[in-house]
């Protein structure tokens, strides 16, 4: 079994609660290991470290645990470590996009949107032209339905 | 990891994976609940906890270091680091 390229159980202990998890550094990003980790902060004690070419995971269940329910954290970490790495994938890949969207949705709400300049100034409902706007109602939509309503029109 | 003993305790926290500004938050945080002391050896961030209190719901050492891992991700994330 090749352990040393991928994660793996270096402690787990019941007694303690605990759960010692070591992977490659060049498995994950870092900043996907903040992730992952900060998943786990609410029902566990979390501490990384780095020992030569491994980052070391430290959990202790903030509840008692038995060991299928510590296997089952390692696992779920191991999980999470793998969605983070697709989330952070799918927002590099992305990020321009991302930031012109905003870029446009702040210019927009500040008014300054490009492409605004020849729409400033002219009424884009002409009040003179009956077919334009909301005055015509042709489909009859601004009609009451109720039959007491009607007599007002 | 940690090394309690009475109410004081020792932490090592590895220079490339927190950030000193994200431990001194956390320490600032937990202020009320213990003396903090930070230091670099090498590559760890050593702190040194006195005068803990005991008589609170929960873990003060694990709960501090919890906080100095998210402040950490957190400030990362914002492009802090």
């Amino acid at each position: 079994m090749t352990t040393m390229t991928r994660s793996q159980i270096e402690i787990l202990d019941p007694a303690t609660a605990t759960l010692t998890l070591s992977l490659d550094v060049g498995l994950y990003p870092r900043d996907v290991l903040y992730a992952a980790a900060y998943v786990f902060l609410d029902r566990a004690y979390v501490l990384l470290d780095r020992q030569e070419a491994r980052f070391v995971v430290h959990f202790r269940s903030k509840r008692p645990v038995d060991e299928p329910a510590l296997r089952a954290m390692a696992g779920e970490f191991e999980n999470e470590l793998l969605a983070q790495a697709l989330r952070h994938q799918v927002v590099d890949a992305n990020q321009r996009i991302i930031e012109d969207v905003v870029a446009v949705a702040i210019a927009g709400a500040a008014g300054d949107a490009p492409g605004d300049a020849p729409l400033e100034g002219v009424p884009l409902i002409d009040p003179s032209d009956p077919e334009d706007g909301f005055v015509a109602d042709p489909l009859g939509i601004a009609r009451p339905w109720e039959p007491e309503k009607q007599g007002g029109e | 990891m940690t090394s309690p003993a009475g109410d004081t305790a020792t932490v090592r926290l590895h220079g490339a994976l927190y950030l000193e500004e994200a431990i001194t938050e956390a320490a600032e945080t937990f202020a009320g609940l213990a003396s903090f002391a930070v230091r670099a050896d090498g590559e760890h961030y050593v702190v040194d906890l006195s005068a803990i209190a005991r008589d609170v719901d929960g873990d003060v050492v694990a709960e501090f270091c919890n906080f100095a891992l998210a402040n950490t991700a957190r400030r990362r994330r914002s492009g802090h680091a």
